[in-house]
């Protein structure tokens, strides 16, 4: 590994190596820190009801229950509320891509009259902050305009909104702006229209980004709360991240961090599996006002 | 890579795709791939954000017809006596967000950015917390913070300090609350800091060593002026979106003890759905967000001064 502030020679002397001892030390300990409520939900889910509310420091339980785990599994019908989440955060991604790369792909490759004009519209909402027509919205969902039914309740009224992301086309641009027209144009001449164009050309082409953008909008959708909040009401099609919030309450300790841990591991998991494609998105991603 | 044609073939080329036709297939086909965005963002941004702002001059009836009411909504504000302590929380919560997670990231970066080994560990397990939902992790800190058998007050109690109320504490419940967001967001700004860090140019460090610049001079004169432009932008957007903060207040303590924890957004989200005061709450959505506008273009008018003069 190259350098950084300090070289090589330097780490070496006697004072380098107790800087370096101290740095790895400290960042250790925030590592201890930052992974402790995972732990200690995992360990608290394994208590029994008495011991959990024993005093003293006692992370590791004296006898592991793992009953609370499917008890929690059971009375909190965790496969119902991980099934929603998938629902909605999976529609909503396949929409925002599908949408947003269409979009894309007309501003960049068929340079309509009024582009610029759309692409302002688009990042405008990137400007304004979300609750500034939250309220509006939600009416908006319970009485469409024109048609007039409300799709409150219903998962076309979390597609929808989440469908609706000015970075990613933003993003997608920007990606299909650098495969150069000639491409495009050759296919053109083969004879190829524009969906064909779109589907066997710059797909293929744009895969990585559209990978990493999917990735990151399945984090922030499945973290989101409010948004599902309002609109889904209806205690059966909640997902996760509501539902268990409200019906946690209900049990004793040890079930809820036992159910919370296990509520923890699906976006744990494609983090940690995707963390190769994570780490290019990220920096691109969390620039976002 | 550019591709050239010979002449005859880009003149081909020109011809068969220039004809007025064509171009009207193309901006047509063009609008047919907008379509879809389009409709979504009309329907779910265009739209709202006119409503808020024709919703904050109405009372809101959403059964029946809503009634034009000019400026009664802004007046209304005006008279609130949450505006006050609404203004006061705020400040405090950016402050408190400020001083407990705006230099760690910075730190953490610089320190993992030296590391001969492990970057990648570390810099996964300082991400881990941003990928929890917030309403999750509520479940575990609630406890945590538990005054009775929480593991932080057993923690204090081995070192002898009296066991705290924390989230019930007017005192502790907004830095308690700041923790917790500050541990979920930390790691994502740390990378991005990384990522910066990783841009310098190794030949800057070594120049500077020759030169007889301690480690700290390197700091000092060369990482963090490099950093300065990102630093700057963070420190704003940390500050709007902790201004904007919901979920965490509302879930830990909505809004207790008293309204030590009653954020703009916890006020409009009350008003609007627990009173069903719509036009209320829009006038406060707008309010809100023009504050946060006049807010950052102040911030930014400020800076590009202190860059000029820099420069100069």
């Amino acid at each position: 590994m190259d350098r950084g502030f300090l070289s090589n020679i330097e780490l070496k002397t006697f004072k380098g190596r107790i800087y370096y001892a101290l740095a790895v030390g400290f960042l250790l300990i925030l590592a201890l820190i930052v992974i402790f409520p995972f732990v200690y939900a995992f360990t608290s889910g394994l208590k029994g009801s008495i011991e959990i509310f024993k005093s003293g420091l006692n992370i590791i339980p004296r006898k592991a229950q793992w009953h609370n785990y499917s008890q929690a599994w059971e009375s909190f019908k965790m496969l119902k509320l991980f099934r929603n989440s998938f629902i909605i955060v999976i529609g909503s991604v396949l929409l925002r891509m599908t949408v947003s790369v269409m979009a894309a792909f007309s501003l960049s490759h068929l340079r309509p009259f009024g582009r610029q004009l759309v692409m302002m519209a688009f990042l405008l909402t990137l400007m304004i902050p979300s609750i500034a027509y939250l309220v509006p919205l939600f009416v908006t969902l319970g009485n469409l305009p024109i048609i007039h039914k409300s799709i409150l309740d219903s998962y076309w009224g979390l597609w929808l909104p989440y469908a609706a992301d000015a970075f990613a086309i933003f993003v997608l641009k920007s990606f299909f702006d650098r495969i150069p027209s000639d491409i495009t144009d050759s296919a053109k001449i083969d004879g190829a229209s524009s969906f064909q164009t779109l589907v066997y050309i710059i797909l293929p082409l744009s895969r990585s980004i559209i990978i990493i953008l999917s990735i990151l909008s399945f984090m922030n959708i499945w973290k989101d709360f409010l948004l599902p909040y309002l609109v889904i009401s209806d205690p059966e099609r909640q997902p996760i991240t509501v539902r268990l919030f409200y019906v946690a309450k209900d049990y004793g300790v040890n079930v809820q961090m036992a159910a919370a841990f296990m509520a923890l591991l699906p976006p744990l998991l494609i983090a940690i599996l995707m963390q190769r494609y994570l780490k290019a998105g990220l920096t691109m991603g969390s620039i976002k006002g | 890579m550019k591709i050239t044609y010979p002449l005859h073939a880009t003149h081909f080329v020109d011809r068969s795709f220039s004809g007025l036709a064509y171009r009207l297939s193309r901006h047509i086909t063009g609008y047919l791939f907008l379509i879809p965005a389009i409709i979504v963002f009309g329907l779910v941004a265009w739209y709202p954000i006119v409503r808020a702002f024709q919703m904050s001059f109405q009372e809101v009836s959403l059964l029946g017809e809503s009634k034009n009411v000019g400026f009664e909504n802004y007046e209304l504000i005006e008279k609130d006596p949450a505006r006050k302590v609404l203004f006061e929380n705020s400040l405090e919560f950016a402050s408190w967000s400020i001083l407990l997670g705006y230099a760690v990231p910075v730190v953490v970066a610089i320190l993992v950015r030296e590391m001969r080994f492990g970057k990648g560990f570390f810099r996964i397990v300082y991400f881990l917390p941003s990928v929890v939902p917030v309403s999750i992790a509520v479940i575990v800190w609630r406890f945590i913070y538990d005054p009775d058998a929480g593991v932080l007050n057993e923690l204090l109690k081995l070192f002898g300090i009296k066991g705290q109320l924390w989230l019930y504490d007017v005192k502790l419940a907004k830095p308690s609350i700041v923790a917790v967001m500050t541990w979920g967001t930390f790691g994502t700004t740390t990378l991005i800091y990384l990522s910066s860090l990783l841009d310098i140019p190794t030949e800057l460090y070594e120049a500077a060593e020759l030169d007889g610049a301690s480690p700290l001079m390197r700091i000092r004169h060369i990482t963090l002026p490099h950093l300065a432009p990102v630093m700057s932008l963070l420190f704003v957007i940390q500050i709007l979106a902790v201004v904007q903060v919901f979920t965490e207040p509302y879930l830990f303590t909505k809004g207790g003890p008293g309204r030590e924890t009653l954020t703009p957004v916890m006020h409009i989200y009350n008003r609007a759905f627990g009173r069903a005061d719509m036009g209320y709450a829009a006038a406060w959505s707008v309010v809100l967000v023009i504050i946060l506008m006049v807010f950052s273009s102040f911030y930014q008018l400020f800076n590009h001064r202190v860059a000029a003069r820099q420069q100069n």
